[in-house]
């Protein structure tokens, strides 16, 4: 079975480490110090921290079963790779916003830094990692890998 | 099984990957267009006219090299399908072809609305939904020099905007008093037009097109006004309509919005299904049939033919419109109906930095938005709309910079966040 994200806002303490650990691991180098210090452009955080304090939890893509950006982006960047999590093919998107459009999660990111097309940025699932940056990186398990119970 | 589908664009592709999903290659399958192409996108037909991205890109595609041949396509490809004969159970082809069928999809999509004026005719008079007619405007377009763009809708402005970019003197002539008038409001209208006379086309609001003038060729058009405007093209951007025929005269039920189709996409007729812009769909938003021609729908219509043509009893609820567009600095998202009637509740607010929200509220629910700027939280309102979710304790923070899931209640979020709630 397909291992999502699992989130627990009642142990998150807010030290933004997963925002850290996702941009380390979409950088360049993968080098905390040269990303911070020099890389150029810096990777948007494919997850993000909300916070209402005491309350504070991370949030990334769900990787829907039936993911309303797969079906609604102009292209076919947006698609599902070989493990089943929803990926963008950066080559192709054209950061027409169609999938943030329909996101149920409001998780997808505009990255408009590229030269011609803009970049549509999600949550991969760290395609290069048995574990996900960001729940490795997590001090209090307030991230962690588990299975999705759906609803029926 | 024989699965026939008339069409090659969004509500094709979804079909055939709905089938293809669950059914082991077991079917065949056959596609048919009058266009000779590979799938391809159309909301990018105003880059591909100004030459952004060509033809053999594969971001100009719908699907990536080789998607007939890993799905067992058989393609028809440039050849029309004219007549469908519902109790042979055939489809004939304008070369005299004839494909037998167990299951049909009508997919043929919309056509472009084109007034009966005067001029029509002439060269130079282009539309531009479909890549044929595109491939003629892009043959044409380095001799124009001045071109008038009749319809200030999502396509009309679209077009305005690259047009003068490229370097043509544009004019753009729209009947209302203002731009994009399914999808903005006055304000938002507002913006889009100053970044159209930013990008240097010129605006005509109240207006219309009453003919097009010239021989052989375009040289000018002549408005309601009774002004003049010399142009050597017209391209006519007043919408689209369901391209229809072929189900009409196949007997198939048909409504002013569209073919009819129950919830499972099936037609009248028990062995045609269809969807996408020739269909009439149930907006959720107005609670009205009507045609609502945009991509998210296709597919999800396509999908839900595709599934139920397999027996898997799916089906498709309705939907709203929704667009996302960028008109030079300004990127806007809308949702279902933004111009309410006057029973509605509306939260509105313009940001110090240019941004503006935009909610309508009806009963406890959401039934449309726009956002202008800021739009990466679009899509948890879009699924407040879909599911009619109660905003009545939620609404209060729907201005707020940082909205997000922290303002739910705590069972509504942790439920939402571990996908066990719709």
């Amino acid at each position: 079975m397909m291992k999502i994200i699992k989130v627990n806002e009642d142990v998150c303490v807010l030290c933004h480490l997963c925002e850290i650990a996702c941009i380390v691991e979409h950088s360049e180098s993968k080098d905390i110090l040269k990303v911070f210090k020099r890389e150029k452009p810096r990777p948007i955080a494919r997850c993000a921290v909300e916070e209402d304090k005491p309350l504070s939890f991370s949030l990334m893509c769900r990787h829907c079963d039936d993911a309303p950006c797969v079906k609604a982006c102009s292209n076919g960047s947006m698609h599902r790779d070989e493990r089943g999590y929803v990926v963008v093919d950066e080559e192709t998107c054209i950061g027409c916003w169609m999938c943030i459009m329909v996101c149920p999660y409001g998780v997808i990111r505009r990255d408009e830094r590229r030269q011609k097309w803009n970049l549509s940025t999600k949550c991969n699932m760290c395609p290069d990692r048995d574990i996900p940056a960001c729940v490795e990186v997590c001090p209090n398990e307030a991230l962690v890998l588990g299975d999705v119970v759906e609803c029926t | 099984m024989h699965i026939v589908i008339l069409g090659n664009s969004t509500v094709a592709v979804a079909a055939v990957e709905a089938i293809r999903s669950i059914d082991n290659m077991e079917n065949k399958i056959t596609v048919v267009s009058n266009e000779p192409f590979f799938t391809y996108s159309h909301p990018l037909l105003p880059n591909y006219l100004v030459g952004e991205v060509e033809e053999d890109e594969e971001k100009f595609s719908y699907r990536r090299k080789g998607f007939y041949e890993q799905n067992k396509l058989n393609t028809i490809l440039g050849d029309a399908a004219v007549f469908i004969d519902k109790n042979a159970k055939t489809v004939e082809l304008k070369s005299g072809k004839e494909i037998a069928y167990d299951r049909l999809i009508v997919a043929t999509g919309g056509i472009p609305i084109v007034p009966p004026m005067e001029g029509v005719n002439l060269e130079n008079v282009f539309t531009f939904t479909n890549l044929t007619e595109v491939k003629k405007f892009k043959t044409a377009l380095p001799n124009i020099k001045k071109c008038v763009v009749v319809g200030g809708g999502l396509i009309g402005t679209r077009l305005t905007e690259k047009l003068s970019i490229y370097g043509v003197e544009t004019y753009l002539i729209e009947l209302l008093e203002r731009l994009v008038v399914l999808a903005l409001d006055d304000y938002g209208a507002g913006l889009i037009r100053k970044e159209l006379e930013k990008a240097g086309g010129h605006i005509i609001t109240g207006d219309s097109v009453k003919s097009i003038l010239g021989e052989k060729k375009v040289c000018g058009v002549k408005l309601a006004s009774g002004k003049e405007i010399s142009c050597d093209a017209v391209a006519i951007a007043i919408g689209v309509r369901p391209n229809m025929d072929i189900a009409k005269n196949a007997g198939l039920e048909v409504g002013r919005g569209g073919v009819i189709t129950d919830e499972y996409m099936r037609t009248s007729d028990p062995n045609i299904f269809s969807g996408g812009d020739i269909v009439e769909t149930y907006d959720l938003t107005s609670n009205q049939r009507r045609s609502i021609p945009i991509l998210p729908i296709a597919y999800a219509q396509g999908e839900v033919a595709g599934l139920n043509i397999l027996n898997r009893e799916v089906k498709f609820k309705g939907g709203f419109p929704m667009n996302s567009m960028k008109i030079g600095g300004i990127e806007f998202i809308s949702m279902g109906t933004v111009n309410p009637e006057k029973d509605a509740e509306i939260i509105e607010r313009k940001y110090d930095n240019g941004d503006y929200k935009k909610f309508i509220i009806k009963n406890n629910c959401l039934s449309g938005a726009i956002f202008i700027g800021d739009i990466e939280k679009a899509g948890m309102f879009n699924w407040m709309i879909k599911e009619r979710f109660n905003v009545k304790r939620i609404k209060d923070y729907f201005l707020k910079e940082d909205f997000g899931w922290k303002y739910f209640d705590r069972d509504t979020r942790n439920l939402r966040i571990s996908r066990q709630l719709k």
